[in-house]
């Protein structure tokens, strides 16, 4: 899959730093899925991967890139979730910085199967603060749709 | 102790300890799906080394050209390991390869020798292959 998306902006004659900051972006967004999607396709194991469902949608708009993510998870989990992207929301470029720094010197958060931060690393590549909605399941309450968009 | 080495793949880099020689080297791209259990063994491997061959110059080579947030975490323990050999007697150089355009891996590379101060950095700029 990474590779497929590293070709294709190739292809469309993507500048350098920006074909990065978008690959880096699809893999932490794709990795996010992978891991925390409430939806497991196949359950994981110690030597087989599990596979869950969500998407990711890459576009132009003008200037910039719109990457677009959409997974379903549990709805338990929606205000944890949004209290971590919320305050990146108002941080400044430098800020974000910061946190970063500071995020990789720290200990792995417990619920966390990656580094936590993948999230700061996607708010400092993007140009604007990242978008992020949660939409429940009208059908399946424990359910939620979380899609996240950052403009890059 | 025996040399060790993991062939790349399209998301783990290569990994090559050639202990004998002192010569260590990571080179590739770095997102496989689970960092933690890929560079558990590496890093413990070298752990395993250093504290045999206190003293030691060890030189590490390390060509990342991508590496996703969860291998930055475990990149940053190993060089930890790294820089606690070098505190205590070992010395450790460190070449740091990174594309002349690739802003995010020089940057780390100054966090790196902001953080380890022990570790004797070069930084090694390649050149950009023909656009």
């Amino acid at each position: 899959m990474g590779e497929v998306v590293k070709l294709q902006l190739e292809v469309a004659g993507v500048s350098g730093p920006t074909r990065r900051k978008l690959f880096s972006s699809f893999v932490e967004l794709s990795q996010n899925i992978v891991h925390y999607s409430s939806n497991a396709l196949l359950q994981g194991s110690e030597d087989e991967g599990a596979i869950r469902e969500g998407a990711v949608c890459i576009s132009k708009d003008g200037e910039h890139h719109v990457m677009l993510c959409v997974n379903p998870m549990a709805t338990a989990e929606v205000e944890s979730l949004r209290n971590k992207l919320e305050p990146l929301r108002n941080m400044s470029l430098e800020e974000i910085r910061q946190a970063y720094k500071l995020s990789l010197r720290s200990d792995t958060p417990e619920d966390s199967k990656g580094a936590g931060l993948g999230f700061l690393t996607m708010a400092r590549d993007a140009s604007a603060p990242l978008e992020f909605a949660f939409h429940p399941r009208a059908d399946e309450p424990g359910t939620t749709l979380f899609c996240l968009m950052a403009i890059i | 102790m025996d040399n060790f080495y993991i062939a790349a793949t399209t998301t783990s880099p290569e990994v090559d300890l050639r202990f004998d020689q002192h010569a260590l080297s990571l080179k590739g791209e770095s997102y496989p799906e689970n960092a933690a259990a890929f560079y558990a063994p590496v890093i413990e491997q070298m752990r395993k080394y250093l504290a045999e061959h206190a003293g030691a110059v060890v030189t590490i080579d390390v060509a990342l050209t991508y590496f996703n947030s969860s291998s930055t975490k475990m990149l940053f323990s190993m060089f930890d390991a790294l820089d606690q050999a070098a505190q205590s007697g070992s010395r450790v150089l460190m070449n740091w390869y990174h594309d002349e355009e690739d802003e995010t891996i020089a940057e780390f590379g100054e966090e790196l020798k902001a953080d380890f101060r022990a570790i004797e950095f070069t930084d090694r700029l390649i050149a950009h292959p023909g656009r």
